[in-house]
């Protein structure tokens, strides 16, 4: 059964003609507000025009949509295999890791549950 | 293609909760047969296995929150409540040391010599490190409701420096508490002193490590964009645990460092 996304905040992966990947990521803001820091009072800068695009682009490049198609696709896969050979490769460490120690738990207890002959 | 009719969410099927109850487990078995047999495989087990579960649990929440949309608000109102009783919880675990703390210290017995602090006990100067520590943490509350305030404002860069200042200051007490325990004249084997003292700020410091991460971890989450200015909970968690963390130094400060010396 597949669940309706309901989105609270920025918009899912729709986008209205004219829209790109920055448009949809600056609806998250409030409305009113520019996407761009404004200057404080103690960086002087003179290149806002031609920086403003970059400067929304601070440290990384924004992904998040693309992420949400990823993870949006429905397949029936349950949210934790969602990408596929990363997912698998530590939830089958994960699984040996808890299999085996369960059973390593167990033997321990008992060894250690034995009466020693001192 | 079905589609429900609520706003809730009904999680995937997740194998978590038992790797988790599995890790517990194995540390706390692990404890035990260290202590007795002096190895240490089990309970290193059962802290990797703690390790994977928190990464992929979380892991998993960001991508039904943040990728796949069901926080709703009567979702987040939830997680709030959450959250909150997770703290409070925290809260009534810290009371039980300073139960400790003021059972002992209010009225000495005779072996520590009938005073507070015992007899042979150099305390710490409250004056010294310790107040810088309450100023850095002091500060590192301010520098978090910047960090809210930028997020709230859509001011990423500000946001993501005041948020990373936080993380700093976090690591500047966790070295000041460090070089503290090193140079400490007494130590947890020093009567009843030792052990409140060191119990009591040792949780504390636990406590720093784990609100710092946390702090962490929405930093990286502000750098890749996951946070917009109407909802951000998962900074809001880590500002609330951060606050919190910093409510009960200044209650061990007054205590332990400032009227039990």
């Amino acid at each position: 059964m597949t669940q309706r996304r309901a989105v609270s905040g920025p918009t899912g992966n729709v986008r209205r003609p004219g829209e790109d990947e920055r448009t949809e990521w600056r609806e998250g803001l409030r409305p009113g507000v520019p996407p761009v820091s404004s200057p404080a009072i103690f960086v002087t800068s003179t290149k806002l025009g031609c920086e403003a695009g970059r400067q929304m682009e601070y440290l990384a490049a924004i992904r998040v949509p693309a992420m949400r198609r990823l993870i949006q696709v429905s397949d029936g896969v349950s949210v934790h295999l969602k990408k596929d050979l990363i997912d698998k490769l530590l939830y089958r460490t994960t699984m040996g890791l808890r299999v085996g120690g369960v059973v390593y738990c167990l033997v321990a207890l008992y060894v250690a549950a034995q009466p020693s002959n001192k | 293609m079905a589609h429900q009719a609520h706003a809730y969410h009904m999680v995937d099927p997740s194998p978590w909760p038992l790797t988790g109850a599995v890790a517990a487990l194995l540390m706390t078995s692990g404890l035990a047969i260290w202590m007795h047999f002096h190895t240490m495989t089990l309970m290193t087990l059962g802290m990797i296995l703690l390790l994977l579960t928190m990464y992929q649990w979380w892991r998993d929440i960001i991508r039904e929150g943040t990728f796949q949309g069901h926080h709703t608000p009567p979702v987040q109102k939830g997680l709030r409540y959450g959250m909150i009783l997770f703290i409070t919880s925290e809260v009534f675990f810290f009371l039980g040391f300073f139960w400790a703390f003021y059972h002992s210290s209010l009225a000495p017995t005779p072996e520590l010599g009938g005073c507070w602090p015992p007899t042979g006990i150099t305390t710490l100067d409250p004056f010294e490190v310790p107040l810088l520590n309450t100023a850095v943490l002091l500060a590192s509350g301010v520098t978090v409701t910047w960090a809210h305030h930028s997020i709230m404002e859509g001011l990423r860069k500000q946001a993501i420096q005041s948020l990373a200042l936080t993380i700093l200051l976090g690591f500047y007490f966790t070295f000041l508490q460090g070089m503290e325990y090193y140079e400490a004249p007494f130590t947890i084997a020093d009567g009843v002193y030792g052990s409140t003292f060191f119990v009591a700020t040792g949780f504390h410091g636990l406590h720093v490590i784990i609100g710092s991460t946390f702090l962490a971890v929405c930093l990286l989450r502000q750098v890749q964009y996951h946070f917009t200015s109407e909802h951000h909970f998962g900074f809001e968690a880590a500002a609330w645990y951060w606050h919190f963390v910093d409510v009960v130094w200044l209650f061990l400060y007054i205590s332990i460092y400032w009227w039990g010396s």
